[in-house]
């Protein structure tokens, strides 16, 4: 029987609405495909044929999520610093990332650490490249940087990112305002280092063609 | 009087690795304090208790060698080493606590009051501690009003500046219009500010770990506790604005003193949006060279309001320069109720009895020390104890019985109260009732803004007009 692409989308959106409720209600580790596959009134078969793993059911989760953060963001003012940016980017994810939040610090291991990749079409590749991609484009806007990133500073980034999302994960104070004084001083440290490397290299260059200069 | 005014004042010694005081210009203080900023928060308890142990050891490892280099000296170099090792120790605890911003920045304002400790220019560039903490950015604050307010800024306000035009040691204060027309000013709190006081109580409790043994643990853990408390309720902003709304009560406009008006609406545990006092802070109104006359009006009314509010029972228990707006019709606006002793019926009482006690009689006087340092028959055997506890309750009333406007500009008041609550500290007469903690800092405070004002106030008069014992309004008839 051919199914049409509205009840394609109707089926993987109730796919997604209840492995959220699961993930939520009974943790990341209880709930299974099965469950999820069962509460949604479709045979676990034809839950893998929108989603090959539990994994990349989290993933489409927070992918979709933060892309809804980052057209807020991007429809937004800018800020007069990269810090602001940043600040207003990530926070403005970890609001739309609230109805994943029991389960976002379990899944994390599995999805977005760097040692977890294991396949160009991982679950949490797309949420990973997204995500740097704007924020290589903020750090661009804001700064003269005259060598592009390194694979190092946006490794550094990546590690701070997902250190405050796991420790929003398990964050229980108050409007979350630890998250909120971590993720501030965070991108304290990684801006002054950005802006520290890209100052002793420019001082490198400046040097280098005095020593030029004088050669010829 | 009790000696935990501030333990830095008596802090006095060379340090190691602080620039010669020598080559310390105005500039060069500057660029520290704008160096600060750049630095990052150190996070988590440890990390905390590293800087608050480092600069514990540091200070009395100091105090240490000037007691040894006294020895060495004579009496004039010894002043001049005083001098610099004042210096050099208030440069590196300025920048101990401008760096753990929060809590700790209170004791740095304490400093700034004490021009005498530390040269004019030093005093003036710690004074902007007062008002040059490190920023938050708008996109946080954006974040922390939608959070508390439920709305962004602009949907509340008619208008938001995103520049802070003041900053507060707890966080920082913007311009705002409401759409119903009022200036105000919005005063937000940096996250997680509560628990980092928590935090570091708990270092505190930690350093005087070696005080436990000794007698008087009792009464350091009461005084810690109140402190705890008090910088608990500092975080509490809700707190801020009960304590302006019964100050407002407290003032008729002929006074010439404002208190601002809290705007409820607006106001949550970390916001605190309130009636904006135009005008200028202590430095900029001195640099207009004001008159006598008028320097004496303002010190007139930073004394009546600090009595009246004392004998409703409340404790304005921070005094400093960033607290009094000088406003263009010489009316005195108070604007931070951030730190207020509440008093309860023991207090209270020791209030009436400390009132007694301006007579001199010694008995009353023996009374007062017995309830107030909680003093026991023995102790009253210490000569030398009972002597500095009579000089300094001399010191305290000393304005209170002069004839006439006392001369607040004289610097050997300022300077023979400091020596006194040095004397205290060497000899470790820490015990007392923890009313006094915040109390000594609010009569030190006060009249070291008294001295910087050069004002001569007839405080005899004062008091006479306002002691209301038994009779008048209490705090509790006020609410």
């Amino acid at each position: 029987m051919r199914v049409d692409l509205q009840t394609k989308v109707a089926t993987r959106n109730r796919i997604l609405k209840v492995a959220a409720t699961l993930f939520a209600r009974q943790g990341w580790d209880r709930a299974t495909t099965r469950s999820i596959a069962a509460s949604a009134g479709i045979a676990t078969g034809t839950l893998f044929n929108y989603f090959p793993s539990k994994e990349a059911i989290a993933a489409t989760l927070i992918s979709d999520a933060l892309t809804k953060a980052k057209d807020e963001f991007e429809e937004g003012c800018r800020g007069e610093s990269l810090e602001e940016d940043l600040f207003s980017y990530i926070w403005t994810g970890l609001r739309y990332l609230r109805p994943s939040k029991t389960f976002l610090g379990c899944a994390l291991d599995t999805l977005l650490s760097p040692l977890a990749r294991s396949s160009p079409d991982h679950p949490g590749d797309l949420i990973r490249t997204e995500h740097l991609e704007t924020v290589e484009r903020l750090i661009a806007s804001h700064h003269r940087v005259r060598q592009p990133l390194s694979a190092l500073t946006m490794q550094l980034y990546w590690t701070l990112y997902l250190g405050v999302l796991a420790y929003w994960a398990k964050d229980v104070s108050p409007k979350l305002e630890d998250t909120m004084a971590l993720l501030d001083q965070s991108l304290k440290l990684f801006v002054t280092s950005l802006e520290e490397g890209a100052s002793a290299f420019g001082d490198a260059c400046s040097e280098r063609e005095e020593t030029n200069e004088s050669q010829r | 009087m009790n000696p935990n005014v501030s333990d830095l004042i008596s802090a006095l010694s060379a340090w190691e690795n602080v620039p010669n005081t020598d080559s310390q210009t105005p500039e060069n203080l500057k660029e520290l304090l704008a160096g600060l900023s750049r630095r990052p928060l150190p996070v988590g308890s440890l990390h905390r208790l590293w800087s608050v142990g480092e600069l514990s050891t540091q200070i009395a490892l100091a105090y240490f060698a000037l007691w040894i280099r006294q020895w060495l000296r004579t009496a004039e170099t010894r002043d001049r080493a005083v001098m610099e090792t004042n210096l050099r120790v208030a440069l590196k605890t300025c920048q101990r606590l401008s760096y753990l911003r929060g809590a700790l920045m209170k004791v740095g304002q304490t400093l700034g009051n004490f021009p005498d400790i530390v040269p004019t220019e030093f005093a003036e560039t710690i004074d902007h501690l007062h008002f040059d903490a490190p920023p938050m950015h708008f996109s946080l604050l954006r974040e922390l009003l939608r959070s508390e307010l439920g709305a962004d800024p602009e949907v509340l306000f008619e208008s938001f500046e995103t520049k802070a035009f003041a900053a507060a040691s707890l966080g920082q204060v913007h311009l705002a219009r409401l759409k119903s027309g009022e200036t105000v000013a919005v005063k937000i709190q940096y996250p997680g500010i509560a628990r980092t006081i928590d935090a570091d109580v708990r270092n505190l409790r930690a350093l005087l770990f070696p005080v436990r043994l000794g007698k008087d643990w009792e009464y350091v853990q009461r005084q810690v506790e109140e402190i705890h408390r008090m910088l608990q309720l500092e975080t509490d902003y809700e707190h801020e604005a009960a304590s302006l709304r019964r100050a407002r009560k407290l003032f008729t406009s002929g006074e010439g003193i404002v208190v601002p008006e809290v705007y409820e609406k607006y106001s949550t545990k970390r916001v605190l949006t309130m009636q904006y006092l135009p005008g200028v802070l202590l430095n900029d109104f001195l640099a207009t060279n004001p008159s006598q006359e008028l320097r004496n009006q303002f010190g007139a009314k930073m004394y009546l309001a600090s009595l009246r509010m004392y004998y409703a029972g409340m404790n304005y228990a921070d005094p400093h320069s960033g607290n009094y707006v000088f406003m263009d019709d010489a009316r005195l606006g108070l604007i931070d109720f951030g730190c207020v002793q509440r008093y309860g019926d023991e207090e209270k009482e020791l209030i009436r009895f400390a009132e007694e006690s301006a007579s001199g009689r010694p008995d009353v006087l023996r009374e007062l020390f017995r309830r107030s340092a909680n003093l026991e028959d023995v102790d009253f055997k210490n000569q030398e104890y009972i002597e500095l506890l009579t000089e300094s309750h001399k010191w305290t009333c000393e304005p209170i019985q002069h004839d006439g406007p006392f001369d607040f500009g004289n610097v050997e008041h300022l300077k023979r109260g400091i020596q006194l609550v040095i004397g205290l500290v060497r000899k470790r007469y820490t015990r007392s009732h923890p009313m006094y903690v915040y109390f000594n800092r609010s009569v030190f405070g006060l009249r070291a803004l008294l001295y910087r004002l050069q004002a001569h106030v007839d405080v005899k008069t004062l008091h006479r007009e306002e002691v209301r014992v038994p009779s008048g309004p209490s705090l509790d008839e006020l609410t």
